[in-house]
């Protein structure tokens, strides 16, 4: 089965060179995948020009303007109705694409998805998903990272937002992971029901009752990098808090590492030696190799690439928008949310 | 040379291994299997026959016949087999050229197995300057070897624009031998300066970036197949309407490419500048006008969505413009090229 996926090339910190070439390589190894590049043509044809890549998979799509990273989403994509992200969600709203990519800001890509594609019904607010490593490895494949979500589409979420949030991060992971009962909780500062601010507390006793999901209750922060569970969810606040912290530590690690492998003849031969233990530690701290983040809750599935994404990263990002797009991930959410009590589906 | 009116219409050259023929391979055992292939065994790359079929298809009395040239590096043993497998492709020949590995043993010019400009150039040059000259050609290679860098030195010797003492230093530097560079100059002695060479077609049978190929100029038409050569040849005026649906069923057909395959192989070859847009519209009228070819109709509306799609890129075009060619820095481009 094949699967088209809209690139928005133009949203990211290192310009569409890095979407184009992610793309072409892409092309020349998935011919399950098709690509439509959306942004400016003719810039996209000559970078594409530079690039080994097959023409039967890629298309492009023009999109003469595009959202700055340092502009304001909803007037941004007010004053240019043909902004790439919104060309994009265009795309795969007409039935040219199946699910979208972008690097660009993610409150643009959120509002354009909400424009274009419009949300899951009983879904109040998107939630922007992602993954974590971890030290526990998750569901049959044995991935070694879980997925926290909001990290960072609303701010604040209410107790049926975190609900909505839990019920669509199942759905994801048993879509993208094949773990058909995965383990979720809520973030909390304490494992007891009763701790944490009110919408978490409330958020607990709706989803005790919610048969449906693998609720085991409250984790804590240490709870994520062991990987206790394979989904969190939390607010966007504090998912976005936790999130860069994460990628803050792994990023110290590697720093440390290498100054002190310049600094000491002992420390670098220790070093040496734990290398193949430290490349592991690499890989599963590898951001780039887990594609990008889920926007979950639009009526098709749009995947949001870091902002500092070069190629392997946007090409891995359009491989699991593929996935997603193939598996029954919105018409489980759709399922799941229809079946939740009025209060909170309404 | 001689000066009088051409009898033939065009003239088509082709290079057989990946240009006609699929003789691609990652494995040594595959390029053994290639050398002792049957000619029933023999693979076309997709649509390569009946482009060739219609481009040499009698013209009939007004327009005159096409001459059509085949230059390869196979080895002259294989010629019985090649004969076989052309004839059995319904192709008619007028020249039929392959390499005398052989000879090139026994007088143990080693250099002469793997070179291509030394054994091309000569014969090209010779083959031109038995024809008229006011006889025009268009040439199809492919990105494995040196095919770019001799048609287009080809062209600009018959055009005049390389003299003799650059082409000796030229080929002297891609170390042909003596006597190769001595029959190119006779031949080139035999020639009037005439804009021969209409389009050069480069099939990327190893991928090569398009982008590759710029310093060659516009003369150099990178296809990733012959359903964008069909397109192209199409615009220049070289086949009609059902000629392009002809080659685009057997290139559909013997590659298995869906509706949206082709209208993204059309797209890429219309954004590189290679079709027009004026030559769309004359494609799509004449593919309507047929109600029966529904299924190329289906192909040609989804190519015009494409067409609008691709905006202010859709207006480029590289047809008709001309470039000078710096040799020496197509010499250091050629040594450079991906797949060296």
């Amino acid at each position: 089965m094949t699967t088209t996926v809209a690139l928005d090339c133009m949203g990211g910190d290192h310009g569409p060179q890095e979407a184009v070439r992610g793309a072409a390589a892409l092309s020349l190894k998935r011919q399950d995948i098709r690509l439509i590049l959306v942004g400016d043509a003719p810039i996209l044809s000559d970078l594409l020009d530079d690039c080994a890549y097959n023409p039967a998979q890629l298309s492009i799509e023009h999109a003469g303007e595009w959202v700055e990273q340092h502009e304001k989403p909803r007037e941004a994509l007010k004053a240019k109705p043909n902004a790439s992200i919104l060309v994009a969600c265009r795309s795969v709203a007409e039935g040219r694409a199946q699910s979208i990519v972008t690097a660009g800001s993610t409150g643009a890509a959120i509002l354009a998805a909400d424009f274009c594609l419009g949300r899951i019904p009983g879904v109040h607010r998107a939630a922007l998903a992602a993954v974590t490593p971890t030290e526990l490895s998750h569901g049959p494949r044995e991935d070694p990272f879980a997925l926290l979500l909001d990290v960072g589409a609303t701010l604040h979420a209410t107790a049926e937002d975190l609900v909505t949030f839990a019920v669509m991060g199942s759905a994801y992971a048993s879509a993208i992971s094949g773990n058909d009962n995965p383990r979720l909780a809520l973030l909390s500062n304490g494992t007891e029901p009763e701790k944490g601010p009110a919408e978490v507390v409330e958020a607990h006793k709706l989803l005790v009752g919610m048969e449906s999901l693998n609720f085991v209750g409250n984790v804590e922060g240490l709870d994520i990098p062991r990987g206790t569970v394979d989904v969190v969810v939390t607010s966007g606040f504090l998912g976005n808090v936790v999130l860069k912290m994460v990628e803050g530590i792994g990023e110290v690690i590697s720093d440390l590492a290498s100054d002190a492998y310049a600094r000491k003849f002992l420390w670098r031969l220790g070093l040496t030696m734990l290398s193949s233990g430290l490349k592991e530690i690499e890989s599963v701290m590898d951001w780039e190799s887990y594609g990008g983040a889920p926007i979950l809750g639009f009526r098709h599935p749009v995947l949001k690439a870091h902002g500092r994404s070069r190629s392997r990263a946007l090409g891995n990002a359009c491989k699991v928008a593929a996935k997603a797009a193939r598996s029954d991930m919105v018409r489980v959410v759709e399922d799941s949310l229809a079946a939740l009590p009025e209060t909170i589906g309404s | 040379m001689n000066s009088e009116a051409s009898p033939w219409r065009h003239v088509y050259r082709w290079d057989l291994d990946k240009t006609y023929l699929d003789t691609h391979f990652e494995k040594f055992s595959r390029m053994v299997r290639i050398a002792f292939e049957s000619a029933e065994e023999k693979r076309n790359i997709p649509g390569s026959a009946a482009l060739l079929r219609e481009l040499s298809a009698d013209g009939g009395e007004d327009v005159g016949a096409a001459r059509v040239c085949i230059l390869s590096g196979s080895p002259r043993q294989m010629r019985s087999v090649l004969e076989k497998k052309l004839r059995s492709d319904g192709i008619v020949w007028h020249e039929f050229e392959l390499k005398p590995q052989w000879e090139n043993i026994r007088r143990g010019r080693f250099k002469a197995i793997r070179d291509q400009v030394g054994y091309k150039l000569p014969l090209l040059l010779s083959s031109r300057a038995a024809m008229s000259g006011d006889v025009r050609e268009t040439l199809f290679g492919d990105d494995a070897e040196a095919d770019t860098f001799i048609y287009c030195l080809y062209a600009d010797i018959v055009a005049g624009r390389v003299d003799a003492p650059t082409l000796v230093r030229l080929l002297r530097s891609m170390s042909a031998y003596p006597d190769a560079i001595e029959t190119c100059l006779d031949a080139m002695a035999q020639l009037d300066p005439f804009e021969a060479v209409e389009r050069i077609f480069i099939h990327l049978d190893r991928g090569t970036p398009p982008a590759w190929f710029a310093p060659f100029g516009d003369l150099v038409v990178p296809v990733f197949n012959y359903f964008q050569a069909a397109l192209v040849l199409f615009t220049e005026g070289h086949l009609d309407a059902q000629g392009v649906l002809r080659v685009t069923r057997a290139f559909r057909e013997a590659d298995e490419r869906d509706t949206m395959e082709l209208a993204n192989l059309f797209q890429d070859i219309q954004r590189r500048g290679h079709m027009t847009a004026g030559a769309m519209q004359r494609l799509a009228a004449a593919v309507r006008e047929q109600r029966s070819a529904t299924l190329e109709g289906e192909v040609v509306t989804v190519c015009e969505d494409r067409f609008v799609a691709l905006g202010p890129a859709a207006t480029r075009s590289s047809l008709g413009s001309t470039s000078v060619r710096d040799w020496d820095e197509l010499v250091d481009h050629q040594r450079r090229r991906p797949h060296g």
